[in-house]
């Protein structure tokens, strides 16, 4: 586990040499990085004690994102926890309205049709790859290379376009409703789709090539922020990073949700738990994701993508306009919320950064009773100083990087 | 006929089947949904399956009106009968078996929901039930399917002014009677009726005639639907943006147990709380009502002078005004202290502490408000809600109580040169009364709304009415009860007893009270009636619901629906 590694420190003068001979009096330096740093993604303060070089102690200082999220969802109903969760990955807002989702309808005991369970899954897939372009595009720009990142950012905006042709946001998302999905797909939007990632394997090509044959690349990444298996395990690590130790672990193998056992994909496993295999097991599972919407795009069903029914789903607004049981249904589930059931659950997905666990709480209302949240980042940066410390200050940058934290979800 | 019998000879009846001997004696046993039921015989069925949580739906029963069984939303399973069963008209009996939650039952109640939504208008959005509504309740409860009207709604009068305080939409009545009932059985002015037959019934009044009587507020809480609406709440407020506390309505002596509704800074309405031994489940209109003096005309600014000398001052320059001339007079027979019984117990335990000890009088004189009318069912003639505290409160401290007309004379022969009020209330007109309050030279008066009197004193103080703070009211009957409050008071407007103790601190002396709560634990032990009152056991819960009840709006952490700047302002009808 994290330890500091003290240095001695030579204090006395060697006798007979004169002052201007003298070893110089050195002292470790503390230094702020954070939180106001382009490098140190949404804003998290690290207190680094530096040695020379070298950082014998880290402290990273969470909270300056911390917006009482899972407090604040216990005064709204079930979908209006929605907005709150667009703003805890937000390079993969999609895929937290999704887990959501996906814990309270566990709760509440609904299958929701097998549309809404492919779209579910395309939209996770096609932000899986949002999240690892933005990623892998960080990493490439902060060791100074700035065609990867604009390659990536490029391929970004063809996901992006697509997720506001789905669901009107580019960012936040609040997509998907208790019991299915609030629209369905946009006309022509596979098609699109489908050109987009044509594009946008492209430019993974591309970047695949600028980087990872680059020896400046290689030589600041391989070695660097290693983590064995066994400490990843204990930090509690999941996703990539984990992955990348050598632990084949994905929920969407281990616990196989919506219709994930129906996809031909590859889980892809790294040896040393370097900085290189984070970046690695990114690259291969962009490709992995891309596979994973192609497919699910060719099998996409017909049918509806919400439950056919009243006190889960809002009513069709003709109804609700038109007959007193449509605006009856509407108000209350507006007004109340859904009624979910008393009880407890745990449920989890995969997202982009590792295993996305939902512990809810219902006490029958309408509203959430607890709502708590285990974010896969968490965990990860949790373990950040085990894999800096003794190494140098420069190195820190890439492994903050491979480790994609992502202050939205770590302090909710 | 069998040849052994004779014809014309009766047959005997055949035997009853004879009774089972009961399980527990004294007592009737049933089953509901598999539970054991042990209930009091007359028990009703409804109440005896909530014990063991059982909820059966139902429209037009009450439990203090007689059974109409007409909305047949309460039919369950018996084992007495084929025939499913209204829970609200069928007798306990012993050994009963009782299902309400069986595919019959259910189908029945999808039905009948079914039914009373066929005619009901599209209106939730424009109905003032919405969000207590049991139409919306028992829909999502028992129904949420679709409408499978064809053609067109039946149409009917939908704003038939039945009396000053109440409209009836007839296109949302289910007709439940229960309005007619309560007219006939609680009020004892059948005012309301049932009229034509089969599908054209209609509620309305008697030709020519209105919905005048004093209770006419309750069918409106009554009405389990949209159907009869009370005029003066009618399109202010959405329910469900309202919080409520429990408190008392303070129109009278009675004391009648209310439910406060308020938002933001605004008390909205007064409905009945529950209470067997004072109100039951009424309130009469004129006490429904008197909410509306929390809001208006009240005195918001402290303020010293008198007529065109009259200005606003900061709390600190009133306090020193009003203490620096007590206090000069304090001792002296020509300083005269008034209250009023309208103000709470705690109100009157600071006050009249920090009048004995600080002013040192020896009797009071009692204002108040006038008396009034009254009936026999609720309202009293006395409409000071706390008389009966006051009484104690003086005869524990030993403070005689004498009447407002003695303070008039007793002003008129120059003998009062000062006066300290508690209560700007006076059972006299109040041009009369502020006519002889310019008698005196110093006149400081704690206030809650804006009179004649309020305009003539020399130092004016706002006063917190009873929503405004915690506290206890004791009725004529001597019961004592807790209010709770629903909203602080505005800048600068604090409770009488806080004025009190203020004014008192100001007098140099030790007092730390800092609550409502404090005052009464302090002082309430000196009173032998108000000793055994436990003030924090006998505080009605704020929290009514399981889980995180959210505070009351003005509170932080805000509930939905609150709104920074207050309540929208709604036009009125």
């Amino acid at each position: 586990m994290a330890q500091s590694t003290d240095i001695e420190i030579a204090t006395a003068l060697p006798e007979g040499e004169g002052e201007l001979e003298a070893h110089l009096h050195t002292k470790r330096m503390l230094i702020n990085m954070g939180p106001s740093h382009p490098a140190m993604h949404g804003t998290v303060r690290t207190h680094i004690e530096l040695e020379g070089e070298t950082i014998v102690r880290m402290d990273p200082e969470i909270g300056f994102l911390h917006r009482g999220f899972q407090k604040s969802c216990e005064n709204v109903t079930w979908n209006q926890c929605l907005p709150y969760t667009d703003r805890l990955n937000y390079a993969s807002a999609l895929m937290n309205n999704f887990g959501f989702l996906n814990a309270v309808e566990k709760l509440a005991g609904i299958t929701i049709p097998e549309r809404a369970q492919y779209i579910r899954l395309i939209g996770s897939e096609l932000h899986r790859i949002h999240d690892h372009l933005t990623c892998v595009g960080a990493i490439g720009l902060e060791l100074g290379g700035f065609a990867p990142f604009l390659y990536a950012i490029e391929g970004r905006e063809l996901i992006m376009d697509r997720v506001t042709e789905l669901t009107g946001a580019r960012l936040t998302t609040s997509f998907g409703r208790v019991g299915g999905l609030n629209r369905d797909l946009p006309e022509g939007w596979s098609e699109r789709v489908l050109k987009s990632l044509d594009k946008c394997h492209e430019l993974i090509g591309e970047i695949d090539t600028l980087l990872t044959a680059n020896r400046i690349f290689v030589d600041r990444m391989k070695g660097v922020g290693v983590i064995t298996a066994d400490d990843a395990l204990d930090f509690g690590f999941t996703g990539p990073c984990l992955r990348a130790s050598g632990v084949s672990y994905d929920v969407r193998k281990a616990n196989p949700y919506w219709v994930y056992d129906r996809m031909d994909f590859g889980i892809p496993i790294g040896v040393n738990g370097d900085n290189f295999d984070r970046y690695l097991m990114r690259l291969e599972e962009l490709k992995q994701s891309e596979a994973i919407v192609r497919q699910a795009l060719k099998q996409l069903p017909p049918g509806p993508v919400i439950v056919d029914d009243w006190r889960i789903a809002l009513p069709p607004k003709p109804e609700v306009y038109g007959t007193i049981e449509g605006v009856i249904a509407h108000f209350k589930l507006v007004m109340e919320g859904v009624p979910v059931p008393a009880g407890e659950v745990y449920d989890s997905t995969e997202a982009a950064n590792g295993e996305l666990g939902w512990y809810l709480v219902s006490d029958g209302s309408g509203r959430p009773y607890k709502v708590h949240v285990r974010a896969p980042g968490f965990a990860i940066m949790s373990g950040l100083p085990h894999m800096v410390v003794g190494r140098m200050l420069a190195d820190l940058i890439p492994t903050f990087d491979t480790i994609n934290m992502i202050g939205g979800e770590v302090e909710q | 006929m069998s040849p052994e019998e004779k014809p014309g000879a009766a047959k005997p009846p055949p035997p009853a089947p004879a009774r089972p001997a009961p399980k527990h004696p004294g007592f009737v046993t049933v089953t509901v949904d598999g539970k054991e039921v042990v209930a009091k015989p007359g028990t009703n069925m409804i109440t005896a399956a909530k014990t063991v949580g059982a909820d059966i739906p139902y429209y037009c029963w009450h439990h203090r009106l007689s059974i109409a069984a007409n909305c047949r939303m309460c039919l369950v399973e018996a084992s007495t009968s084929p025939k499913l069963v209204p829970a609200c008209q069928t007798a306990l009996q012993e050994g009963m078996v009782i299902r309400t939650d069986t595919a019959r039952v259910a189908e029945s109640r999808r039905a009948i929901m079914e039914f009373l939504l066929l005619n009901h208008p599209v209106d939730c959005a424009i109905c003032d039930q919405a969000g207590e509504c049991k139409l919306e309740d028992y829909y999502q409860r028992m129904d949420a399917k679709p409408s499978r009207l064809e053609g067109d709604k039946v149409l009917r009068d939908k704003r038939r002014v039945l009396g000053p305080l109440v409209v009836l939409d007839q296109e949302r009545c289910v007709l439940c009677t229960r309005c007619v009932r309560f007219m006939e059985e609680v009020a004892k002015e059948p005012q309301l009726g049932v009229f034509a037959r089969g599908s054209d019934e209609y509620i309305d009044v008697f030709p020519g005639r209105q919905l005048t009587s004093n209770y006419s507020g309750n069918v409106v809480d009554l009405c389990p639907v949209g159907a009869l609406l009370n005029r003066d709440f009618r399109f202010r407020a959405r329910t469900w943006f309202l919080s409520t506390v429990a408190s008392v309505c303070t129109g009278c002596s009675r004391g009648c147990s209310a439910y406060v509704d308020f938002l933001g800074q605004d008390t909205y309405r007064y409905r009945p709380r529950e209470n067997d031994a004072i109100n039951q489940s009424w309130l009469c209109d004129a006490g429904r009502l008197s909410y509306r003096t929390l809001n208006v005309d009240r005195v918001s600014t402290a303020a010293v002078g008198r007529g065109d000398d009259r200005r606003e001052v900061s709390t600190a320059e009133a306090l020193a005004r009003a203490t620096v001339q007590l206090k000069a007079m304090a001792g002296t027979a020509e300083l005269a202290v008034l209250v009023s019984p309208a103000c709470s117990n705690e109100d009157l335990l600071a006050g009249l502490t920090f009048a004995k000890d600080a002013l040192g009088v020896r009797s009071l004189y009692v204002g108040g408000r006038p008396d009034g009318a009254a009936d026999k069912l609720l309202m009293r003639a006395d409409k000071n809600p706390n008389r009966r505290g006051l009484e104690w409160i003086a005869a524990a401290l030993g403070l005689g109580l004498r009447p407002f007309a003695d303070l008039v004379s007793a002003i008129d022969a120059g003998r009062v040169k000062a006066l300290y009020a508690l209560g700007g209330e006076v059972p006299v007109p109040a041009s009369e009364a502020a006519a002889a309050l310019g008698k005196v030279e110093f006149v400081v008066l704690q206030a809650t709304n804006l009179s004649p009197v309020t305009a003539g004193v020399d130092v004016l103080l706002p006063a917190a009415v009873h929503v405004e703070d915690e506290g206890t009211f004791t009725q004529a009957e001597g019961i004592t009860q807790r209010v709770r409050r629903a909203y602080p008071p505005r800048a600068g407007v604090q409770s009488h007893w806080k004025w009190a103790v203020d004014i008192m601190r100001e007098f140099g002396f030790p007092v730390t009270l800092a609550s409502a709560r404090e005052v009464f634990q302090e002082i309430a032990p000196k009173v032998p009636e108000l000793a055994a009152f436990d003030w924090d056991k006998e505080a009605p819960p704020l929290k009514t619901t399981r889980g995180i009840a959210p505070l009351p709006t003005g509170a932080d952490g805000r509930p939905p629906g609150y709104r920074e700047f207050g309540a929208p302002r709604v036009r009125g009808i």
